[in-house]
């Protein structure tokens, strides 16, 4: 088995006439790994996919798959499989033939085609499919058989372009499932592009957060959810996301809305700050920010619960019977270890 | 329901009314191509008649046999719509898929040459023909259609090739199949609808032609049009004769067009049903 499958992108720079798509980015993806390149439409993370792909060329930098430079290398030359958005499966083929195509054209033997067709299709559950065409399947099985078109042929890497985006909401929640426990299974390194912060969280090993053509930050989900690097991942990720406030920090306490709140992270900074805390983070409490609770959105098993501090949205994710009703005034307060902070100029996190 | 049948009875008669408006002059010809000269001139014109084979034992076998000018329509044809795929094929996917300064002004100057109208080319191709020796010559004629059935083609080849997602030839190479084998195993077979509806129309194009014919060809290069022009004379026109000439032209015409019948609707309708790969 392929026990390979790193990349290193080093320095790469991408250019769309003058628009700069990508400002010199590297990136490391360690093998076997399912990393997730998450980020708003417009940041980059697919452009970075199809750099990888071979399907884009670079203006300066370069692309190593297992420490070879592969940054010239056509797209069929560098053993990797891509599912993309649309599918773009063979309208004209069955379902077999359009996961034979790439063993046909990599001149696998005929003899071995039909058996690793039909591996690939059991797999991914749509053995039973193999002779429709994709005209005749439904999205999930659509999506299914381009998966089963980039398994077939082992490939040291495989590249998922918003796979789950074209499907419904419970469908997506499913196979979002069963493509972590493929990759688990398979072991190949995949990359994994998504505008879903969830999506990224629940399904990577390790992501990197994209903004505006720069890789603003890299880790875990877990790392990421728990210390942003700066203002913008912070309000990207969790469901729903951070609070962000703004506030002024002196003497390890900040000061918003009239009273102060201690902070534990807050080391020797000071000055104009922005006070994020999670929305779970956020408790009604006998003491605390004065805010007035502007309506309430029950999910059955939690509520949440939408407030004003002076003009700023705040949400409070709360039990399932809140002891609040619309139009109340309240008080907010927080475990002082749960402030996260982040210079109001820069949007760069303070502190630990 | 009872409104709906009798919406379905208008629209059967109207289609038929415009069937028959539309089949007339042929079926005229058809009858006319089976009746003595006698019979074509009686009037008013009669509908029983005795139907008679000379007509068709004249333009196969007799002195004004046609076969010459049917076989000499088949070559100039074939060799055009031959010579027009192979070029348009490649040149349409060129077209449609490249990026190049000036792309959508060149699509402009490859329909401009089908704008000027074909008169006041005819004498500059006579003179250059007549300098090279194309004249009466297949070859000669066959460049002269190509000039024509080369910008026609690739236009029409062009929007099928763009009704092709980006994505699906991105999957082919990434699948290792490569430019060419791409272009084989994935474009072309999506096409063939196109390919199909435009070697009908290029085919048909230079099958109906007659007024290069006429002027460019000769005894040696005669392509049916014109002969059928013979049967017109100044002291009298064969109207049987030519209504039966006529039949043996159409008769390829009509056999493609119901060979091919599903291929050309399905041609004329893509862009309205997409494959199956999107969504």
């Amino acid at each position: 088995m392929n026990h390979s499958g790193n990349v290193r992108i080093e320095g790469v720079v991408k250019q769309h006439g003058s628009f700069t798509a990508l400002h010199g980015l590297d990136l490391d993806i360690r093998s076997g790994e399912f990393f997730a390149l998450l980020g708003p439409s417009g940041s980059g993370k697919t452009t970075t996919l199809r750099i990888l792909a071979g399907l884009e060329s670079v203006n300066a930098g370069r692309v190593l798959l297992d420490g070879q430079d592969v940054t010239h290398k056509e797209p069929g030359e560098r053993d990797v499989a891509m599912v993309f958005q649309s599918y773009a499966l063979y309208p004209h083929m069955t379902v077999s033939e359009n996961i034979a195509f790439p063993l046909r054209m990599g001149g696998t033997p005929a003899a071995t085609i039909a058996g690793a067709v039909k591996d690939a299709a059991d797999k991914v559950g749509i053995g039973h499919l193999l002779s429709r065409r994709p005209g005749q399947l439904s999205g999930g099985q659509q999506q299914r058989c381009a998966l089963a078109r980039a398994i077939v042929r082992q490939p040291r890497l495989f590249l998922l372009d918003e796979p789950l985006s074209n499907l419904d909401a419970k469908l997506r929640l499913e196979t979002r499932a069963e493509l972590r426990k493929l990759q688990r299974a398979l072991r190949t390194t995949a990359v994994y592009v998504t505008h879903d912060q969830e999506e990224a969280m629940t399904v990577a090993d390790r992501m990197a957060v994209f903004m505006e053509g720069r890789v603003v930050q890299v880790g875990t989900p877990r790392e990421i959810f728990l210390r942003p690097a700066n203002v913008t991942v912070a309000g990207f990720i969790g469901t729903p996301p951070m609070n962000l406030l703004a506030a002024t920090l002196a003497d390890g306490t900040v000061h918003l809305a009239g009273v102060g709140m201690p902070v534990s992270s807050a080391g020797a900074a000071r000055g104009e700050v922005v006070l994020g805390v999670r929305p779970g983070d956020l408790c009604i409490a006998a003491e605390g920010i004065p805010a007035q609770v502007d309506f309430i959105e029950d999910f059955g098993d939690s509520t949440i619960l939408n407030l004003l501090v002076g003009e700023q949205r705040v949400k409070v994710k709360a039990g399932q019977a809140p002891q609040v009703s619309e139009g109340q005034q309240v008080r907010l307060g927080f475990p002082p270890s749960a402030a996260h902070l982040f210079d109001r100029q820069s949007g760069l996190r303070l502190g630990n | 329901m009872n409104k709906s049948r009798i919406r379905s009875l208008a629209l059967w008669l109207l289609a038929g009314l415009l069937l028959l408006v539309w089949a007339f002059p042929v079926l005229w010809a058809l009858m006319t191509s089976f009746k003595s000269e006698r019979d074509v001139l009686a009037y008013p014109p009669t509908f029983f008649f005795t139907p008679t084979l000379d007509n068709y034992r004249a333009v196969i076998f007799g002195a004004s046999s046609i076969l010459h000018n049917l076989w000499s329509s088949m070559v100039l044809s074939s060799w055009t719509t031959l010579l027009t795929m192979l070029f348009a094929v490649p040149a349409a996917y060129a077209l449609a898929r490249l990026h190049y300064p000036g792309k959508r002004s060149s699509g402009f100057y490859v329909l401009a040459t089908q704008m000027l109208p074909p008169m006041g080319l005819i004498i500059p191709y006579y003179l250059v023909l007549q300098k090279i020796g194309g004249l009466d010559t297949y070859s000669g004629l066959t460049a002269i259609y190509l000039s024509f059935s080369l910008p026609f083609a690739i236009w029409l080849m062009v929007s099928y090739f763009e009704d092709i997602p980006y994505e699906m030839e991105e999957a082919a190479l990434l699948d290792r199949a490569g430019r060419v084998r791409t272009l084989w195993y994935v474009i072309l077979p999506q096409v063939r609808g196109g390919i199909a509806v435009t070697t009908i129309f290029v085919f048909l194009n230079a099958w109906n032609e007659f007024l290069f014919a006429v002027v460019l060809g000769g005894n040696h290069v005669r392509p049916v049009t014109v002969a059928m022009f013979n049967f017109i004379s100044v002291e009298q026109t064969q109207w049987a004769r030519l209504a039966a000439g006529a039949m043996l032209a159409m008769a390829p015409v009509i056999l493609i067009g119901l060979a091919a019948q599903r291929h050309i609707v399905k041609g004329l309708t893509v862009g309205a049903v997409k494959g199956g790969g999107r969504r």
